[in-house]
């Protein structure tokens, strides 16, 4: 019910707005992943609407907001009750990306502020960004690098000659969307039992911070300015890690066989990140450099094994020590039009700690035709090692070659494959047995 | 992913060879310099203190099938400008800044982020459109080539009546410049000063793309190209850039050419 009348209002805030002439936009999407190798499984169905509305009735204020209606996945169908429940025959999501107003010249002539649900998007690297902290991954779509959600926030921009100064409070905490399927298996850490034990059933409880400012509240500064051929910035964030970890499990024996129950609690720790980049040129090649430094709080994982007559053991799952996420990149546009671009980045968006970082090598290459029709990008993806010691047992390689047709304007069809060869010492590695091509078609209006 | 950002914009800003007011020298000055007559082009285009301009771009191929953006353009003097599209929809939004010292910065609203636009991009088209980043860019020629004065028939620089034969120049790019093109031939107008075809030489000394401006009215004291054709000879294809409403010397801040504002919605 929640949902119609959350369509209603939807419907009556478009009409509403439509006749207030504001500016109604968005786009249809239509993606389809079927795997290559297998039973060729569909491993992704997605239909979405994109609406924004948007105006600024006077030139000190402005509005915007974008809502995602979303039908996703395949029918959930496993009995005969189900087929009476639209939600499971076709299921879809309503999502708010974005409701946010713009003052500008608040107060003072050179401060602009954006109240509401936002997107704070920081840092200079390509989509891999590891000081962008403030708003929650969003990692339903793996392949979709760098999408966040947005978060429900107040930003204030001071513009002093050639500083920008930015500081951003956001009072609730939102946990990052995490992918489905064997993805999210493959980007959590494999769980290891003692000899002897067979696992039977895995739960957890998710340990959301207490509902009040001081659990649950977030915020940065940025400092951003032009030096020379670049351009900088310094930013601290205060706030709390969007992925879980783990603090307790425990081991609860279903019989004398060595066969387990295993619970789980997850917890989202505090961190700081310091972070700086920058974006130029150099002789005629465009560059960026990304890092920061995270200092989380420490995570120390209780392992009750007393229900085994073993104790508990504690281990430190995440150390209070700063370790360094930072990107490297560069591209070019050679005269005959191919466009490359390279990018060296140690950490990605899961991963944690010193030890818990791996190096990724990612590559791009396009070149277009027929006046911008058609794009074609034969090479896209990277390659990935987390052991320079033993580099044949701790790689994973990603493949995305990707045609592009813009058969009118505002139309875009998109025909490409994901492909990944590599060991299962690496997140992507294990996923390499899920080789998938796809199909979107998306539309602007 | 950069460069689908960046190659979305490409159709907007041929806008600088638009305007300018007559200039001071006259058409019955047959002894001026090849740089007078560029310095004068110059000043004459970019006369106006400050300006405001709705376009809109016509992409036609060889097949004759037609393409359109529109955009919003500010300019203020030679050097800062700033334009926004508005159309079609999968590029609404999309803003480029040109500053003092071939300082670009391109807006993505999509990303929600202001890039630099490294020079590699510079020569490079917008979005299927046949003006690159530089060609769109507020100019002043003489700063950046170095010109002789040929002979000329070129028959798209007669205006209509008694007017003479249009100045033609020959454009070396200055050696610290950075071009794709290794000369232009401008023709200019002798009674209004106004360049109203720029024809534009690769490195292998092919005419590449030729740009005409045409209709040129005095808009407000200051003389306008109302259309601005930019022809690719090698992918048979052109541009064609229309004014619609324009505004001159409104006073526009410096405040305008910023990233600041460049983030703002044209709504």
């Amino acid at each position: 019910m929640h949902r119609i009348a959350a369509l209603t209002a939807i419907t009556i805030l478009v009409s509403g707005m439509a006749f207030a002439q504001a500016g109604i936009g968005g786009n249809l999407q239509t993606d389809l992943r079927l795997q290559t190798g297998g039973d060729n499984m569909f491993s992704w169905n997605e239909n979405r609407l994109t609406l924004t509305l948007s105006g600024s009735p006077t030139a000190d204020a402005h509005y915007y907001s974008e809502l995602w209606l979303s039908t996703y996945g395949l029918p959930e169908v496993s009995s005969s009750s189900n087929l009476s429940k639209p939600d499971r025959v076709s299921p879809w999501g309503l999502d708010l990306r974005e409701a946010y107003v713009d003052l500008y010249g608040f107060i003072f002539p050179s401060l602009d502020i954006r109240v509401g649900r936002q997107r704070i998007a920081w840092g200079t690297a390509d989509k891999l960004n590891p000081t962008d902290n403030l708003n929650p991954d969003d990692l339903r779509d793996i392949w979709d690098f760098g999408r966040h959600l947005g978060s429900d926030a107040l930003k204030a921009m001071l513009y002093w000659g050639d500083f920008t100064f930015t500081g951003a409070y956001i009072p609730t905490f939102r946990p990052a969307v995490l992918p489905t399927g064997e993805w999210a298996a493959a980007l959590a850490p494999p769980m290891e039992l003692p000899p002897g034990l067979t696992l039977r059933n895995l739960t957890d409880t998710v340990d959301m911070p207490v509902n009040n400012p001081k659990h649950t509240s977030s915020g940065g500064v940025r400092i951003a300015t032009a030096l020379l051929d670049y351009d900088l910035s310094l930013s601290y964030v205060y706030a709390r890690d969007d992925l879980p970890l783990a603090d307790s499990i425990a081991f609860i024996p279903v019989d004398t066989m060595g066969t387990v129950d295993v619970t789980s609690r997850l917890i989202y720790p505090r961190m700081q990140v310091v972070g700086a980049d920058l974006a130029g040129d150099m002789f005629g090649i465009g560059v960026w450099a990304e890092a920061a430094v995270f200092l989380p709080d420490e995570v120390v994982m209780t392992l009750d094994l007393s229900a085994l007559g073993m104790g508990t053991q504690d281990s430190t799952v995440l150390a209070d020590e700063p370790y360094l996420k930072y990107v490297l990149g560069a591209d070019y546009t050679f005269k005959n039009g191919i466009y490359v671009n390279m990018q060296y980045l140690h950490g990605f968006a899961h991963e944690r700690g010193r030890a818990g970082l791996e190096d990724y090598v990612m590559l791009g290459a396009e070149v277009k035709f027929f006046n911008d029709r058609l794009t074609v990008r034969p090479i896209a993806g990277g390659l990935a090692i987390n052991d320079y010691g033993d580099i044949a047992n701790s790689y994973a390689v990603l493949y995305g070659p990707e045609l592009a047709y813009h058969p009118v304007d505002n139309a875009e069809i998109l025909l490409g494959a994901h492909i990944i060869e590599g060991k299962a010492t690496t997140a992507f590695g294990r996923m390499k047995d899920n080789d998938e091509a796809y199909l979107k078609v998306k539309y602007s209006f | 992913m950069r460069k689908s950002v960046l190659s979305v914009l490409a159709v907007l800003l041929a806008a600088s060879p638009f305007v300018h007011p007559a200039g001071s020298l006259k058409a019955d000055e047959p002894e001026l310099t090849a740089l007078q007559v560029l310095t004068e082009a110059d000043a004459v285009v970019n006369a106006p203190a400050d300006q405001e301009v709705t376009l809109e771009m016509i992409l036609i191929d060889d097949a004759g099938n037609e393409t359109k953006r529109g955009a919003r353009m500010w300019q203020k003097g030679s050097d800062r400008r700033i334009i926004k599209f508005t159309s079609p929809a999968e590029q609404k939004g999309i803003g480029f800044l040109d500053l003092p010292g071939s300082v670009m910065y391109l807006y993505m609203p999509a990303f929600k982020k202001v890039r630099r636009i490294a020079s590699h991009v510079t020569n490079t088209s917008f979005a299927g459109t046949d003006f690159t980043y530089d060609d769109m860019a507020a100019i002043n020629y003489a700063d950046e080539y170095s010109p002789t004065l040929l002979e000329s028939d070129t028959a798209d620089a007669k205006p209509a009546g008694p007017l003479a034969e249009p100045y033609v120049l020959e454009l070396v790019p200055r050696e610290d410049i950075t071009s794709d093109y290794s000369k232009l031939v401008m023709s200019v107008r002798r009674d209004n000063f106004y360049p109203v075809r720029i024809e534009h030489y690769s490195k292998d000394g092919e005419l590449w793309k030729v740009m005409k401006r045409t209709e040129i009215k005095s808009i407000d004291g200051y003389w306008v190209a109302r259309e601005v054709e930019m022809s690719d000879l090698k992918k048979a294809h052109k541009t064609r850039m229309v004014l619609g409403e324009i505004k001159f010397d409104q006073g526009l801040s410096d405040d305008l050419f910023t990233q600041r504002y460049l983030k703002r919605s044209a709504d």
